[in-house]
């Protein structure tokens, strides 16, 4: 064990001691000094991120149990910059619903690090691990505060979700284990010489796709999703949405790309009828909602919908359609709920009947325009981030012969318009109601604001630079 | 500078939009900065007219192609191209963007300059689309027009500005994401085909298809085409759009989006897919000559003015559908020339009717009557171009019409013959609806203001193109160049 063998996981590490830190902090200094944990919390993730950013592990594993190569410090790095803006987008809101503190601050690093083991788990233990810090961390984030009866309706669903999902996942490994006698997955998962049992592999991954189908809310394993998004406090909503569904598909990815060709043939049927049903669910129970947090929940099933469709295709593109699709999701969905955060129809609750949203394009210009372009960008329309990434995706799910599964996409694409051009007729075309709005628009927030704006304008109209930089990682993991 | 004259002209209006944003406290500041926009826009249009005329058009002799690298991964460049086409269709872009500003200087008032900053981003797409050859950069463009327009018909637009502006928006953007795949389909197939990855027009003609591949592509194309053009049956968004928009978005969007959907005809669908073009050549001009007997037809029954002209639009556009289809150099010259032409009626009587509507705030036909007494110079300028737009000897409707209805007349005498016909239908309902309105009995006080000067600055330039067309329209055939020989 030298020096440079700990030096690439310094980004867990980091992560791990400002975790440990806050917590400390909180415990032994007399009335929680806000500022200061939330500036720990900002350096913590801002250093680790620099961390993964600079520090290259190689190709091999750490331990044989940790990928440090080039897949999971993209990862590593996507997941600080998303806890990097949740915690700006908090840093008033939390003040606001007297949520800030050691734990809410120390949670969230600690669920950073939960992602990055799930995202770069090459042994099963450590993606248990990391699933279950991940779940564990998140059960406590939903439920904040603790006397509002929405926010712990939350989270018991959240943990309820969380337990069975955790169940089916240590039941998957369990039998993975059985079937070809050991956790290491790329190992297991490429068993060349099918000396598992056949069965038991596709029992095995069935088991472990379902866990996974849980936490990234594909149908019909969805359906916590609105009731978890609209109780939880929005910040953790975003971090929720972005975040940990990225980590927990960044990892089914690799078991994807891992898997010996008899795997993928057989899962592909599976992975089709659950991206055609959640394209399809998830836009047209979008139509009906009536409150943004719900409606946002569910949009956010529909677009996991396109990207297992862009997962389908990953024999063809390497995965560089829904690693692309993943970055431009989180920035959309990062800013539509940062927005919201931002807007507080009281000190206890947010903003969240649509009809309250009446006006908003006049009242809070900047709150809407944010607000606007990423529901715009979730629409896939141009010149958004959202519209390239769908391009990429059709483009690669065409490319792999699915053109039925392309055309419900453009169906539920279509459906989806209307969802999204509801809520901005809403902002910017009904006469203002009279709701008072809170703003939680702090300096924090503006910040978060701007670079998200110029983010997903950007990655719309020169997403050359993002698309080179995901084609040599998916390079240097040789498939 | 010189260089890159088409991204400037292209990217332009943009920047005015940015700009009007930013001084968004001085609404006077926005409108000037507006309008010198887009004249400048014009200027550098009309500089274009000094290039080397009589270049043939879409088999690639371009008057000026500008090529930069973009997305080279995916193939996709930024490639701007111009012949004469899309070169008088630029002009009227730039001419009905400047006169559109021009006539929302006293109709809009709220929000003055998010309402410049869509009209100019809107015409930063529309410009696009004219002159971009890269399919990507191409619906990149198209979809960008039709955002803005959202935006335009449902803040600043009449009573039912939401049902309107959400069904114009779901029509266009789903025709538009349907042609999404059968562009990636094509990409696709050419790379197969020839291992060029590329979306540049030139490139992807040379791909050979099945059969019923290429229909299905070509289908899926005329179906985005289809609904903004429009066609019968997908034509049901406009009436509402039309006539809910401020007069400026009605302007820009019978004038200019219509033509989009017949460029996008001339300039893709056919070239791309000649052999299902010659298939389904039958079905589309049974639906263009629909068009001009069903939507004539309603047009008879409209009470509201904007509504009868809307519907006239819909028969207009559905003439020049059948230039396009028949596709010889007479009828292609004419359905161009039409373009222009409807462009320039169309949009004054919308502009017209705009002005009637601030004054008197109705449009109903029921409550017009007698505007020739009461508003003189109005009435002659309403009476000018209605008897255009039905077609007048000696005004320019009458041009692209005869070239269209003769030249389809040598291949396909039936269709002509009904084509004739339907322009009857044309001269029944521009007649009900001059009669209504300009003559009987007088409703309204005599003393309404009539035109002002900054009125008859909008009307005249487009008097005078009228005129010109229709009896000299030598010189604005001749730019065109040849079209694309089958």
């Amino acid at each position: 064990m030298t020096v440079l063998s700990w030096k690439s996981v310094l980004f867990q590490l980091l992560l791990a001691a400002g975790g440990i830190t806050i917590f400390t902090v909180g415990a032994f200094v007399k009335n929680k000094p806000k500022p200061l944990l939330f500036s720990l919390a900002i350096g913590t993730v801002l250093s680790a991120a620099v961390a993964a950013l600079l520090i290259d592990g190689g190709r091999t594993p750490f331990f044989q149990m940790l990928d440090v190569g080039a897949y999971a410090r993209f990862f590593n790095v996507l997941f600080a910059l998303v806890a990097f803006f949740s915690l700006l987008f908090s840093h008033r809101h939390a003040g606001l619903r007297q949520v800030a503190g050691d734990e809410f601050y120390g949670l969230m690093i600690l669920a950073v690090l939960g992602m990055s083991l799930v995202a770069g788990a090459t042994h099963w233990l450590v993606f248990f691990l990391g699933f279950e810090l991940l779940s564990l961390t998140f059960y406590i984030l939903i439920t904040m505060r603790r006397d509002d009866p929405l926010g712990n309706e939350a989270a018991l669903k959240y943990l309820i979700m969380g337990m069975v999902s955790g169940g089916f996942l240590a039941f998957g490994i369990a039998m993975f284990y059985a079937s070809t006698g050991t956790l290491d997955m790329p190992i297991g998962l490429a068993d060349l010489k099918n000396t598992g049992s056949p069965t038991g592999m596709l029992l095995s991954l069935g088991l472990i796709l379902t866990a996974a189908g849980f936490k990234i809310s594909l149908v019909p394993f969805h359906l916590w999703t609105p009731d978890v998004y609209q109780g939880a406090p929005t910040p953790v909503t975003a971090f929720l949405t972005t975040g940990s569904k990225i980590a927990v598909f960044a990892g089914l990815l690799r078991i994807l790309m891992l898997s010996s060709n008899w795997l993928w043939v057989h899962s592909l049927p599976v992975l089709w009828t659950l991206a055609a049903a959640t394209l399809l669910i998830g836009s047209v129970t979008a139509l009906a909602q009536t409150r943004l947090k719900r409606l946002l929940a569910y949009s956010s099933v529909a677009q996991m919908g396109y990207a297992v469709m862009g997962a389908l295709a990953i024999r063809e593109d390497g995965g560089l359609s829904v690693i692309f699709y993943f970055t431009a999701y989180a920035l959309m969905d990062l800013g539509a709920f940062g927005a919201i955060a931002t807007l507080c129809a009281s000190p206890e609750s947010d903003l969240d009947e649509l009809d309250s949203y009446r006006g908003l394009g006049y009242s809070h210009p900047w709150q809407a325009a944010l607000l606007t372009l990423c529901l715009l960008s979730l629409a896939g329309l141009p010149p958004t981030a959202g519209f390239i990434g769908k391009f990429m995706v059709f483009k690669a799910v065409l490319q792999a012969r699915y053109a039925v599964l392309a055309v419900i996409g453009i169906a539920s694409a279509i459906l989806s318009i209307f969802v999204y051009l509801k809520v901005i007729v809403v902002m910017f075309m009904k006469p203002k109601k009279d709701v008072a709005v809170t703003s939680g628009f702090g300096m924090a927030a503006r910040i978060a604001f701007a670079v998200i704006l110029f983010g997903v304008l950007w990655a719309g109209v020169f997403p050359s630079p993002l698309q080179t930089l995901i084609s040599r990682i998916i390079a240097s993991i040789g498939i | 500078m010189n260089a890159s004259l088409l991204g400037i002209i292209v990217f332009l209006p943009l920047l005015g939009a940015l700009g009007a944003l930013a001084c968004r406290q001085n609404v006077r500041a926005c409108r000037l900065l507006a309008l010198t926009v887009m004249l400048t826009d014009l200027v550098l249009v009309l500089s274009l007219f000094a290039l080397s005329p009589h270049t043939a058009g879409i088999a690639g002799n371009w008057l000026r192609i500008e090529d930069y690298s973009w997305m080279d991964s995916l193939g996709i460049r930024f490639t701007l191209a111009l012949d004469g086409i899309s070169l008088l269709l630029i002009l009227l872009t730039t001419a009905l963007g400047a006169l559109a500003i021009l006539v929302s200087w006293k109709e809009i008032t709220d929000h003055v300059a998010a309402f410049h900053f869509f009209l100019l981003a809107m015409l930063t797409g529309v410009l696009g689309v004219f002159l971009a050859t890269d399919l990507f950069l191409f619906y990149l463009f198209w979809e960008i027009q039709a955002i803005p327009m959202f935006f335009l018909i449902g803040i600043w637009g009449h009573d039912r500005r939401i049902y309107a502006t959400v069904k114009f928006a779901l029509f266009t953007i789903s025709g538009s994401l349907v042609m999404l795949l059968a562009l990636l389909s094509l990409h696709l197939l050419h790379a197969r085909q020839t291992g060029e990855t590329t979306f540049a027009l030139l490139q992807l003609i040379h791909t050979s298809f099945s059969r019923p591949l290429e229909l299905a592509l070509f289908g899926a194309f005329v179906l985005a085409f289809a609904i903004k053009i429009p066609l019968v049956p997908v034509h049901t968004w406009l009436p509402d759009a039309h006539t809910e928009a401020p007069t400026a978005g009605s302007v820009i969007l019978a004038g200019l989006l219509l033509k989009t959907g017949v460029y996008a005809l001339l300039r893709f669908a056919f070239p791309l897919f000649p052999h299902a073009a010659q298939f389904f050549t039958p079905l589309l001009l049974v639906l263009g000559l629909t068009g001009i007997f069903y939507a004539g037809w309603i047009a008879l029954a409209q009470e509201d003015l904007k509504r009868l002209v809307a519907y006239s639009s819909i028969s207009h556009m559905g003439l020049i559908v059948v230039g396009i289809v028949v596709w010889n150099i007479t009828t292609l010259s004419g359905s161009l020339i039409q373009m222009i032409n409807h462009g320039i009626t169309t949009s004054a009587l919308f502009i017209l009717i705009g002005m009637l509507d601030e004054r008197l705030h109705t449009r109903k036909l029921s409550e017009l009557g007698g505007l020739w007494k009461t508003l003189p110079v109005w009435s002659g300028f309403f009476l000018f171009f209605s008897l255009a737009a039905i077609g007048l000897p000696g005004l320019n409707n009458f041009v692209g019409e005869i070239l269209i209805l003769v030249g389809t007349f040598t291949e396909r005498p039936w269709t002509a013959a009904a084509g004739f016909i339907g322009l009857l239908w044309t001269v029944i309902y521009g007649l009900r609806m001059l009669r209504k309105s300009l003559w009987g009995e007088a409703r309204h006080r005599p003393d309404i203001a009539d035109l002002t000067r900054r009125e008859l600055a909008i009307l005249i330039p487009l008097c005078l193109g009228v005129i010109w067309l229709g009896l000299h329209p030598g010189p604005a055939l001749e730019s065109s160049g040849r079209p694309w020989p089958d």
